[in-house]
């Protein structure tokens, strides 16, 4: 399956880590002695992949680690200079503010392409249960792993590993400088995407050709759009990306708690608290840390930010402790929440040991926000084009399920091509990648929808569908198998499709 | 429904211009009556362009003509046969594998022969597979031919290892030596398009290296592969243009096992894959199912001739 031409990768291999003028100086680039870059002749690769996110660094691991697809020419195109990403290091009490809540399905991919072991394992917490509750009403549902079936194991199962992203990217970063065999573009911007030309005995009018500003040309067999959101590989390929904003931020940040949680070490338990404005979840990190996760107005994400530390920390404790009512006025100070909050809580009922321990402390510089949106590819396939990951669906961060469904579009991509590669099918043909999105889409479709739902369901403060949706919670919470339902989603397991539609 | 005896028939092929597949390896001819009739002929040096010599129908040859420009349209008609390949290196492999051998054939550096290759599907996929040093397709029609090589320009993998031939199989050079032959020598949905199926096998034998591999695949003649191949497939869902299929050309599995294992020498360890299309799933191996409709058919040529 490998193809043709090419200086050997052996020789490109080890300047990868070269800075990028070094290495132009190296490497044969005929495009820069010879201007005229419309007769460079482009590289011509198998994969390219424009990204080097999760999801595309996912992805080149899962090929390269893949002895089916390790004989494929990959190359990974990043904006970004990775550098900083590979020496990514933080003192053990310290932890990074965007983190993802990783399904045992992702962490067991990433564990079989060789990558969960390059990932600093002290730095991931798992944990075993969630409250999520209504704050309006307090209709409550808890989920935690049935004992009785999971006493054979005695141990308490995972309902998902609290990672930091960066923990991860370097780890993933880490695995393929291991296996090697990824020619890495890095700090480098893709100018343009054009279709190649047809001349003489190679027709490459139907393939991708990436523009490397430098003048680098990198023809792509496929052309994986890892890209993010505002993916030019989308763009490229002519697919529409549809959706809406929520007129939300999402706030996160770094917190110290009072101690460990309610569980201990070995039992740890994300809260997940609707509010009107929005849900507002704190997540476990190891020892007394936690992440914040706090989906709001802009306005309110604004007044987070602007607090004072101590403010800040009064204004978390108050989220999942005091009414909305109270909530909403004390996001109409400027300052003080610290003594509003303890003026409050002395007339405030509430179950301590059901919401999270208190917040002691908050990490400097880690409070920062972001919109949130839904947005949904119309496909995810075109002609030697594919998207993965933030490219093809942007969540709602409620259900955390963001990072791993471009985990599972990874692992999917990486069967498909595997697949190709093994019946000799060309891998960028369309046809070749339609099991991929016929396995991804229906079920990314069905997850956007609920979270989606569930934050319009939980946006009402008042009205007829404050008591029904509470009454929906408690009915789930005492119906193990629905319960059972939406744990499996939680944890990855979700419904499966079937892999080809034709 | 008996088979017919007598030469095929122009089918209707030619009707439908629009719609032919080939895909669809549906057709086989009836194996009784070519099978029986012809004498196990040495493979002549053939006049290629005489009928009587020539296993290619001339209709068959416009017919396939027709299908050209469509052949690699994925959402065309030829798109059951595109989703049918993959099973086809399935079922090499499957064959391949199950030889007992000491020391066990190589692996590698395999020589491909795909006779009546049309645009090259499995052409260009069995070059791409990492075991293959070589392939060789032919196919008579150069209407045809010259689609597949217009569509493997598209692929830089595929320039040092693949050739295209317009010709027959009658005009094909024969290999000096047994051992000069090919590992695998293809016969996909074709042997129901020729004129006399026994005859045009021997044609293909000494291409064959000594414990290599023919593979064909055909459709069992039964009511079933008529209902479906020609009243659902052609008729009801317009799948597979209309005309494509002639039930009485079909072959059983168990006529191809007689061919070769009682009327010829020289081939062994037969093996077989029934498959079916499901639609909405597509094709899927399911054991039994050769008696009844499509299957795939690969016998071995043993290592020496007696």
């Amino acid at each position: 399956m490998d193809c043709v031409v090419l200086p050997s990768r052996q020789l490109r291999r080890p300047l990868a880590n070269l800075c990028r003028s070094c290495s132009r100086r190296i490497l044969p680039r005929p495009s820069r002695s010879y201007a005229s870059a419309a007769s460079a002749q482009p590289d011509i690769y198998d994969v390219v992949c424009v990204g080097g996110g999760p999801a595309g660094l996912s992805l080149l691991t899962a090929l390269r680690s893949n002895p089916t697809t390790a004989g494929l020419r990959v190359a990974l195109v990043e904006a970004q200079d990775l550098s900083k990403t590979r020496s990514w290091k933080l003192p053990p009490d310290r932890y990074s503010n965007r983190c993802s809540s990783l399904t045992p399905t992702s962490a067991l991919f990433l564990d079989r392409v060789g990558a969960w072991r390059h990932v600093r394992r002290a730095r991931v917490q798992p944990y075993h249960e969630m409250q999520v509750w209504d704050g309006v009403t307090d209709a409550r549902i808890e989920f935690e792993w049935d004992p009785a079936a999971s006493q054979e194991k005695t141990k308490t199962k995972t309902i998902a590993y609290m990672t930091e992203n960066l923990n991860l990217t370097s780890g993933l970063l880490s695995r393929i400088d291991e296996l090697g065999g990824v020619d890495v573009y890095e700090g480098v911007k893709v100018e343009k995407i054009t279709l190649g030309e047809d001349k003489e005995e190679l027709d490459l009018s139907e393939w991708p050709i990436v523009q490397l500003a430098g003048g680098k040309q990198l023809a792509a067999r496929l052309l994986v759009g890892a890209d993010g959101a505002n993916s030019p590989v989308r763009a490229f390929a002519g697919i529409e990306s549809r959706g809406w904003d929520y007129g939300r931020h999402g706030v996160v940040a770094t917190l110290e708690l009072e101690g460990p949680g309610w569980g201990g070490d070995d039992m740890k338990i994300a809260y997940q608290r609707f509010l009107p404005t929005g849900p507002v979840a704190m997540l476990p990190m190891p020892g007394n840390y936690s992440t914040l996760v706090w989906s709001t107005t802009p306005s309110n994400a604004a007044l987070l930010k602007s607090l004072s530390a101590k403010d800040f920390i009064a204004l978390v404790n108050a989220a999942f402790r005091l009414s909305p009512v109270d909530l909403t006025f004390m996001h109409t100070l400027s300052s003080g929440q610290d003594d509003e909050l303890s003026w409050r809580l002395q007339h405030t009922q509430f179950d301590s040991q059901a919401v999270p321990q208190t917040v002691v402390g908050v990490q400097e510089g880690t409070v920062a926000s972001f919109p949130l949106k839904m947005r949904h590819a119309d496909t995810y396939i075109g002609e030697r084009v594919a998207l993965v990951g933030d490219a093809a669906h942007t969540i709602h961060p409620l259900a955390g399920q963001g990072l791993n469904q471009g985990q599972g579009d990874v692992a999917s991509l990486a069967r498909t091509i595997e697949y190709a590669v093994s019946h000799g099918q060309d891998l960028g043909a369309r046809m070749s990648l339609e099991p991929y999105n016929a396995e991804r889409y229906a079920a990314n479709h069905v997850l956007l929808g609920v979270c989606d739902k569930l934050h319009k369901v939980y946006s009402a403060g008042s009205g007829p569908l404050v008591p029904l949706r509470s009454l929906g919670l408690r009915a789930v919470n005492a119906m193990g198998p629905l319960k059972g339902f939406f744990m499996d989603q939680a944890a990855g397991n979700g419904i499966k499709f079937p892999s080809k539609l034709f | 429904m008996p088979p017919r005896t007598g030469a095929l028939v122009p089918r209707q092929l030619c009707r439908n211009t629009a719609v032919s597949l080939r895909p669809i390896r549906l057709v086989a001819p009836t194996s009784s009556r070519s099978f029986s009739a012809s004498a196990p002929a040495p493979a002549p040096k053939s006049h290629p362009t005489d009928s009587t010599f020539s296993s290619v129908s001339p209709d068959e040859v416009s017919h396939f003509n027709a299908l050209a420009s469509s052949w690699w349209d994925p959402q065309g008609p030829s798109r059951i046969l595109h989703l049918m390949n993959p099973l086809r290196h399935d079922f090499i492999r499957s064959c391949r594998s199950s030889v007992l051998d000491d020391p066990p054939p190589p692996l590698t550096g395999l020589k491909y022969l795909d006779i009546g290759c049309g645009g090259g599907i499995f052409a260009e996929s069995a070059t791409r597979l990492p075991t293959t040093a070589s392939v060789t397709a032919i196919d008579p029609s150069s209407k045809v031919l010259s689609v597949a090589k217009a569509h493997a320009r598209r692929d830089p993998a595929l320039r040092s290892k693949l050739t295209y031939l317009n010709t027959p199989i009658e005009q094909l050079p024969v290999p000096d030596i047994p051992q000069d032959g090919y590992d695998v020598v293809s016969v996909f949905e074709v042997i129901e398009h020729v004129s006399h199926p026994a005859q045009f096998l021997d044609r293909c034998t000494p291409f064959v290296k000594p414990g290599g591999w023919l593979v064909l695949s055909t459709i069992a003649r039964t009511w079933m592969s008529w209902l479906t191949t020609n009243v659902i497939a052609e008729d009801l869902l317009r799948i597979v243009p209309r005309g494509t299929h002639d039930w009485r050309k079909y072959i059983n599995e168990e006529e191809l096992r007689g061919h070769f294992l009682q009327k010829r020498t020289g081939w062994a360890e037969p093996r077989c894959m029934g498959v079916v299309y499901v639609p909405g799933l597509g094709w899927k191996e399911v054991s039994g199912s050769e008696k009844v409709g499509n299957y795939f058919f690969g016998v071995r040529r043993i290592a020496e001739p007696t």
